[in-house]
């Protein structure tokens, strides 16, 4: 305070003064900057370097092998009019988007208000379901997948015992294969539901016990009173969930040999676009293929938030 | 107990540094030993020994050697990742699938300046040697030969009183005939073979066999749309009759050794590489043999070829001492004794002679298999064209949508032989 009284008695020094102020507001910002530059120099080399030069090398003919050749819309063109394998990737995805969001999200809810009480050690299993999701996407989950749905995996040992049928091997059947990685995804419901778990609690208990006193059912309170007020987190899990299940790799590599087998039935985007780069050294297709998806994530998420204002509410807003 | 950094520790800790960085900067200079690296693809059982022979010539020569082993399926992406950063090793396996497409562009060093010097061939098979030879230079050293084969498993075959005629001459007739003798006497669950109908190096035997290759030497698909459909129908055949698991079991097989029919106790017969008997017999209780494929005609379908080469990186600093590294692979005495056969058998006479009398009886049954291929053999055919690997993988699939009857037979041969040669024109 000091400082700008006395500066502000002389007026005459007026431009010495803000390049003063500019100096100092530097030597003020610097140790942030600085602190920053881990991240920044992150940023800059791992992130944005690569994302501007695979959208140059798009344009390209590109082996890795030999310098990249200017190709103009060849790349888009050839993704859009010819390559048939790229349509049963893109098939691929959207069925596994379009199942495993929802159904992700509804175990996730689920077991988000089994979890939301006051039952003894409560913690302690919330950590247990939370457990498959640290476990994650990893090499050795899918590994072990392959194991549980194999010709004489967990999942047929217990068919048999059940039922007495013998179950086929699910992981390498065209018909199957799909379907156990939509479980994987689903069985990996940890991070939504401690997002739901976080949303359940900012519920009002005294709207449940208004509705309680008005004789309404636990089926009509979980509709009218639960998924209203937690439509910001279902919106954000959503959003967040289908971006995750649009980039979906390791699973599908692990599970289909690399090659989205049996017969591309599980050939995801990421998992082609990776076979394109890195098999068949077509970089730069590949890097137009990254492109697209990026695209095809966008709209689906300007999609999600269109349509978020006519399902989402927020308590600080009036309709 | 925590890490607590002061101002002392702090100091400590820099110059600490420093002086390791001082010392390593001297000792580089004092004795000007080159530090290289190595890369290769394999299995545990060939890293063991790469390591092994890696450590020797460190102590030999006092060089520095970094060694990078990846499996076969990584190996070329990491492969093509590490040419595109400028910064292969200096010392490349190389298949012989790859070399025409590294060597042509400009990413391997040609080797010829080095040989008599650094490279002490005088002992090498000159035909092994040229297999290495692209556009008359050479690019790479033949780590050994090998031919494809059927493995099968000789405790099971022996304890029902088989006995397998004269490979060399046998047909696919006379196989199948042996599979439906066999069909209700091998025990449950285990059947006749693999199927073998998503192999391309089985297609090639079986277009070889009627006089075709699967590329011409312009880089053309050599075979006929009817030769693929009459190998579909086979394979569909064998899976039909219940010589061959049914498509679901067979797709289980990603390609891993240790996944096989014949590992996983699915299969009697199986294909193989015949210097992966080794690693098979180590995965197989049983006792397990080669046998050359059987044939369609009076052709053969079966030839000797480089398993494998080393090669040398263009962008290597130091190419010399690169090698003298290559060198110890593929003559050194002490080094062989060590890599034996794993990688295949070696063109070097005198370390061959050497080597013979130390092989286990697995081992021996690759020489004599060898032996046994070499007296029907039909020539190297001409190396595969750009996006081969593309048309390779893609046999799987085609293959699979007929086994599990999701496209009629002609149908799907024709999309495959149809996506063939699209392949081949984007190249």
């Amino acid at each position: 305070m000091t400082d700008s009284v006395a500066i502000s008695g002389r007026q005459d020094v007026l431009p010495v003064v803000s390049n003063g102020g500019f100096r100092r507001e530097i030597r003020r910002s610097l140790p942030g900057y600085l602190f920053l530059l881990p991240w920044l120099t992150g940023f800059f080399v791992l992130t944005l370097g690569p994302t501007l030069a695979s959208l140059y090398l798009s344009f390209t003919d590109y082996d890795l092998l030999s310098p990249p050749r200017w190709a103009g819309l060849k790349n888009f063109e050839y993704a859009f009019t010819q390559d048939m394998r790229l349509r049963s990737a893109v098939s691929v995805t959207f069925n596994y988007v379009l199942w495993s969001v929802p159904l992700k999200l509804a175990v996730a809810l689920g077991l988000a208000m089994v979890l939301d009480r006051s039952v003894r050690g409560v913690g302690f299993y919330r950590a247990i379901f939370y457990l498959p999701s640290l476990l994650g996407a990893s090499v050795a989950i899918s590994v072990l997948w392959r194991q549980i749905f194999g010709a004489e995996g967990l999942v047929n040992k217990l068919l048999y015992l059940t039922t007495g049928l013998q179950g086929p091997s699910w992981v390498s059947h065209p018909d199957y294969a799909l379907w156990t990685l939509i479980a994987l995804a689903v069985w990996q419901f940890g991070s939504p539901m401690i997002i739901f778990l976080a949303g359940l609690r900012q519920i009002p208990q005294d709207l449940y016990e208004a509705a309680s006193m008005d004789g309404a059912s636990g089926w009509r309170q979980f509709w009218k009173i639960t998924l209203p007020l937690l439509a910001p987190v279902i919106f954000f899990n959503l959003v967040f969930q289908t971006i995750e299940a649009f980039k979906a790799f390791t699973q599908a590599f692990i599970i289909s040999g690399g090659e989205g087998w049996p017969i591309d039935s599980t050939l995801f985007y990421s998992l082609y676009l990776y076979i394109e780069a890195f098999a068949n050294f077509r970089m730069g297709y590949a890097s137009a293929l990254a492109w697209l998806l990026l695209i095809i994530i966008a709209a689906f998420t300007a999609i999600a938030f269109a349509t978020s204002k006519y399902w989402v509410y927020y308590e600080d807003e009036s309709r | 107990m925590t890490f607590k950094l002061n101002r002392r520790g702090f100091g400590r800790l820099a110059g600490s540094t420093a002086v390791a960085g001082l010392l390593a900067a001297t000792g580089s200079a004092a004795r000007a030993a080159a530090s290289l690296r190595l890369i290769w693809w394999g299995n545990p059982e060939r890293d063991k020994r790469t390591i092994a022979v890696v450590d020797l010539y460190k102590k030999a020569s006092g060089d520095e050697v970094g060694a990078e082993s990846y499996a076969w399926g990584d190996y070329w992406a990491k492969l093509a990742t590490q040419a595109a950063g400028q910064n292969l090793p200096d010392v490349i396996q190389m298949d012989y699938r790859y070399i025409f497409e590294y060597a042509r562009r400009n990413q391997l060093a040609a080797l010829d300046g080095f040989i008599g010097k650094e490279l002490n061939l005088g002992d090498f098979d000159p035909n092994q040697l040229d297999s290495g030879k692209v556009d008359g230079k050479t690019y790479g050293i033949s780590l050994g030969a090998n031919s494809m084969s059927h493995v099968f498993n000789k405790t099971l075959l022996d304890g029902l009183g088989v006995k397998l005629p004269d490979s060399s001459k046998w047909t696919t007739a006379e196989w199948v005939a042996l599979g439906k003798d066999l069909k209700g006497k091998l025990p449950a669950g285990i059947f006749f073979s693999e199927n073998m109908g998503l192999l391309e190096p089985r297609l090639q035997t079986w277009v070889r066999s009627l006089g075709r290759d699967l590329y011409t030497a312009d880089g053309k698909i050599g075979y006929e749309l009817g030769d693929l459909v009459s190998f579909f129908e086979f394979w569909k055949m064998m899976q039909d009759e219940g010589l061959t698991p049914p498509a679901d079991v067979q797709a289980q097989d990603s390609g891993k050794m240790e996944e096989s029919m014949m590992v996983t106790k699915r299969a009697a017969f199986n294909f193989l590489h015949s210097n992966q008997l080794v690693a098979m017999q180590k995965l197989v209780e049983s006792e397990v043999d080669v046998v050359m494929i059987p044939g369609n005609g009076d052709k053969a379908g079966q030839y000797l070829k480089p398993s494998m080469f080393m090669s040398i990186a263009e962008t290597s600093a130091d190419k010399a001492s690169a090698a003298r590294l290559l060198n110890f692979f593929a003559t050194d005495e002490s080094a062989n004794d060590i890599l034996l056969i794993e990688r295949g058998v070696t063109g070097d006479a005198s370390i061959r002679d050497r080597i013979l009398p130390k092989l286990n009886p697995t081992e021996q049954k690759i020489i004599n298999y060898l032996n046994l291929v070499s007296t029907r053999v039909s020539p190297l055919p001409p190396p595969p064209p750009k996006n081969a690997g593309e048309i390779d993988k893609a046999l799987r699939p085609a293959w699979e949508s007929v086994a599990f009857g999701r496209a009629k037979l002609e149908d799907a041969a024709k999309t495959y032989y149809d996506n063939a040669v699209a392949i081949l024109a984007r190249a």
